[in-house]
């Protein structure tokens, strides 16, 4: 009953979308208000057919409703009732359906709050937002549909991948998402500024906080991802450059460099075509991640092949995003000529430069690395991988770039920076780079990358701090208030540029732990008997016991390990080997102690020989650094984005 | 103006230069680090040119292959592509999937000849999980699509 209501509400949105789009263009062709109103309200609308659509799946969700071919391939009677209630993205055609509901929430969303700010963008705006969520809906409706029926009903789901059922992965694919389609928002701000002409400073104001508010979706979901993959896939890391992690990647990279370089067109009205460029190059990476993990051709192209309707119609769909975006971009890129031109090396504007050579050439690399085996495989018979060592032998030198541009850009001068400046503002904090590279070699760093990253750290923390803390510092002598006060003002009056650098300290925590993990991990595979000990790192880890674990839809085997610190610490790790009750292969629980300084990780075996276990033991240093960064990271973007439209404020 | 000029000109070139080294690191990391995949058959065809050469190999773990040394973590096992079988040894802990009669895709530097070395074993996790109660011929259907799937 409910999933008819749902599918009926999905096919009356698809209507309405589409009556959304026509009259926005008839109203802002013809110039026709009464048209333009329809539309807005057809948008409304959309968003409240696509809710109740979605409400149709979830309650077939929490009713057990086999009937329902989705809910019986992804449920089960014994679920908890929180993975029943999320198990809605738990595959490909729920997953859409999320993704085109999000796209209507914030096109709803963008013709409330666009509509008298930006009178002549918003027809188009809409136009395009209309268009992208027929071309979803049209999928979701005739090519993967979660609201079919099926027949005869099964007595019983065929459960929800175990996989799946954990936190992580049940927040990583709605923040990606919420990443992913805010950036139509910019997008279609910015094609509506091509289409009226008016390609100009406004359609960056105006997507300024859609932009970081996605960004910021976007880089929650991909650490969200991370961690699902370090706690659940038990292969003690959590990031193996998989083309799925990739997907997402892409998009953060090419967004992050657009919301760099918007700022110079922002103050010097340089980089117009360029910003362009990049905003669609985002939004089209975002929809190449969606379909990349969810069409089913990572895992085959010939599976991919062989249900031609939905291969042809997503290929046909991003061909045309790209061909209107791009092309549109070439026939108007003429009324972009920039009033200034970059004068010099050493100024904000050429950090700013290469900050995106650098961001590009590292999506660049990864959208190699991902596409390329799919190109081998479409056009010759063989199959190629890419593996990790690719990427980390690009990623490492390009981070290493990116810090030292991080840690000279935000004090850079605009225009031109003189001598005397750049000696007042980089001596103390190149000293201080410099103390922690012999204080490293001391301690006996030698690896290279390290060595030179922790300097950098170093070097882009003082360069940071210097900056809070010299404006505090002036402001604290004129109002006559408290250090702290004058921190707390300093940082409220000019937002932007705080919370900035605040999400720089957030980048900072998570390349330490990047470094640390991915540089000095520990890993031990071992035999153990029962009253067995080893070392690792500063610890002495014993295996007490092996037993029996029952829960309401899995048992397990689970070891019970001591774990005693030189310093006296002592600990208990229970990792474990789940078999869930409908499937039949096992999967591990890594146990997994987090401090700050190192997590301990165990990964449970097989029993190898009578009585003698196989264990897998991780010492991970410094990994907690990147999921505390990423809050930090939250933090400055949230602080960036309490501050309105405002422009061209004289900055302290 | 010659100083603005030439402040440009400094600009570009350093530029080109930073952008050509990045380019060149891009292209030599990734020229190394390809690596095909072949199913024993293929590999027996052109064992001459494969030499030596790091890759994977995809099939499935032969039925009553798998032997292990006791007391250790080593493991030996065939796998095959029903035409031809590539003796592989490894050394540590195999996946959750991984099983005599399971599809199985193995890492390694290849020489003729010799018992394959593999680094690694790579187990698919796929979202579709095999239900438990499946009947020999869905059993039977499935391996066949694995063996496609990793074809």
């Amino acid at each position: 009953m409910w999933i008819e209501i749902g599918h009926f509400a999905a096919i009356l949105a698809l209507l309405t979308t589409i009556l959304q789009g026509g009259a926005a263009v008839v109203g802002g062709a013809l110039d026709r208000p009464a048209w333009l109103r329809v539309s807005r309200h057809a948008a409304f609308a959309a968003f409240a057919l696509l809710t109740l659509g979605m409400a149709g799946l979830e309650i077939a969700f929490l009713n057990h409703d086999f009937s329902v071919a989705y809910v019986a391939n992804h449920a089960s009677t014994t679920l908890p009732t929180f993975y029943l209630a999320t198990a809605l993205w738990g595959g490909h055609e729920g997953s859409l359906l999320l993704w085109a509901w999000l796209l209507s929430l914030f096109t709803a969303l963008a013709a409330w709050r666009h509509w008298s700010t930006h009178p002549r963008s918003i027809p188009w705006v809409l136009a395009i937002l209309a268009v992208l969520l027929t071309g979803f809906l049209l999928l979701i409706l005739f090519l993967s549909s979660p609201f079919e029926r099926l027949f005869p009903i099964p007595p019983e789901g065929r459960d929800l991948n175990p996989l799946l059922q954990d936190p992580g992965m049940v927040f990583h694919p709605p923040f990606l998402y919420l990443g992913y389609v805010g950036f139509a928002i910019p997008y279609a701000f910015a094609m509506a500024a091509l289409i009226t002409g008016r390609a100009g400073d406004e359609w960056v104001l105006a997507t300024r906080r859609w932009t970081l508010f996605s960004w910021m979706m976007l880089t929650v979901g991909i650490v969200f991802g991370a961690y699902w993959a370090y706690y659940e896939l038990g292969w003690g890391g959590y990031w193996a450059w998989d083309p799925v992690e990739n997907a997402s990647f892409m998009p953060w990279l090419t967004g992050t460099a657009f919301f760099h370089s918007v700022m110079v067109q922002e103050r010097r009205g340089m980089f117009k075509t360029w910003n362009l460029f990049l905003i669609t190059s985002t939004f089209a990476l975002s929809l190449l991640g969606t379909f990349l993990v969810r069409s089913g051709v990572l895992s085959s192209v010939h599976a991919f092949a062989n249900d031609p309707g939905r291969g042809v119609y997503i290929l046909a769909f991003m061909t045309l995003v790209l061909l209107f975006s791009f092309g549109l971009l070439t026939a108007r890129s003429d009324k972009l000529a920039a009033p200034a031109r970059m004068e010099s090396l050493v100024c904000r504007e050429s950090a700013f430069l290469f900050n995106n050579l650098f961001f590009l050439v590292a999506s660049f690399t990864v959208l190699l690395g991902t596409l390329y085996p799919l190109a081998i495989e479409t056009l010759t018979a063989s199959k190629v991988s890419v593996g990790a060592p690719y990427y980390n032998k690009v990623f490492i030198p390009i981070m290493l770039g990116m810090l030292v541009l991080m840690g000279v850009g935000p004090l850079l001068a605009w225009r031109r920076a003189s001598w005397e400046q750049l000696r007042g503002q980089f001596l103390l904090p190149a000293g201080i780079g410099a103390a922690a590279l012999v204080s490293a070699f001391v301690l006996g760093v030698r690896h290279p990358y390290a060595f030179l990253a922790i300097g950098l750290i170093f070097f882009v923390a003082s360069t940071h701090l210097r900056d809070f803390h010299q404006g505090a510092a002036a402001r604290m002598k004129q109002e006559q208030v408290g250090y702290l006060l004058s921190l707390f003002r300093l940082a409220s009056r000019n937002r932007r540029r705080y919370g900035g650098l605040v999400v720089h300290f957030g980048i900072l925590a998570m390349v330490v732990g990047f470094i640390g993990s991915g540089l000095f991990q520990e890993e031990r595979n071992v035999l153990l008997k029962v009253g067995d000990s080893l070392r690792l790192g500063g610890w002495t880890l014993t295996l007490e016991s092996v037993g029996q674990q029952k829960k309401r839809n899995w048992q397990a085997l689970e070891a019970v390990i001591q774990a005693t610190h030189d310093n006296g610490e002592t600990l208990q790790l229970r990792p474990q080997k789940r078999v869930y009750n409908k499937h039949s292969q096992p999967t591990t629980e890594a146990a997994i102690h987090t401090g700050w300084r190192e997590d301990l990780y165990v990964v449970m075996g097989d029993e190898v020989t009578e009585g003698s276990w196989n264990l897998r033991l991780y010492r991970n240093p410094l990994v907690s650094w990147i999921w505390w960064g990423t809050g930090i990271l939250c933090l400055g973007v949230m602080l960036a984005l309490t501050q309105g439209r405002r422009l061209r404020r004289k900055t302290a | 103006m010659a100083g603005a000029q030439s402040r440009r000109a400094f600009l570009i070139v350093t530029l080109v230069l930073v952008a050509g080294a990045l380019l060149t690191l891009v292209y030599s990391s990734f020229t190394g680090a390809l690596v095909y995949f072949y199913t024993p058959a293929e590999l027996k065809a052109k064992e001459a040119e494969l030499t030596g050469r790091k890759l994977r190999i995809g099939g499935m773990v032969q039925e009553g292959s798998l032997e292990k040394t006791p007391g250790t973590l080593k493991i030996r096992f065939m796998v095959t592509d029903g035409k031809e079988r590539i003796q592989t040894a490894y050394e540590g802990m195999t996946p959750d999937l991984f099983r005599e009669g399971q599809g199985v895709v193995v890492e390694g530097t290849f020489r003729p000849g010799e018992t394959f070395q593999a680094d690694t074993i790579l187990a698919k996790h796929s979202e579709d999980y095999v239900p438990v109660e499946m009947t020999p011929e869905a059993i039977a259907k499935s391996k066949e699509s694995i063996l496609k799937s990793l074809k």
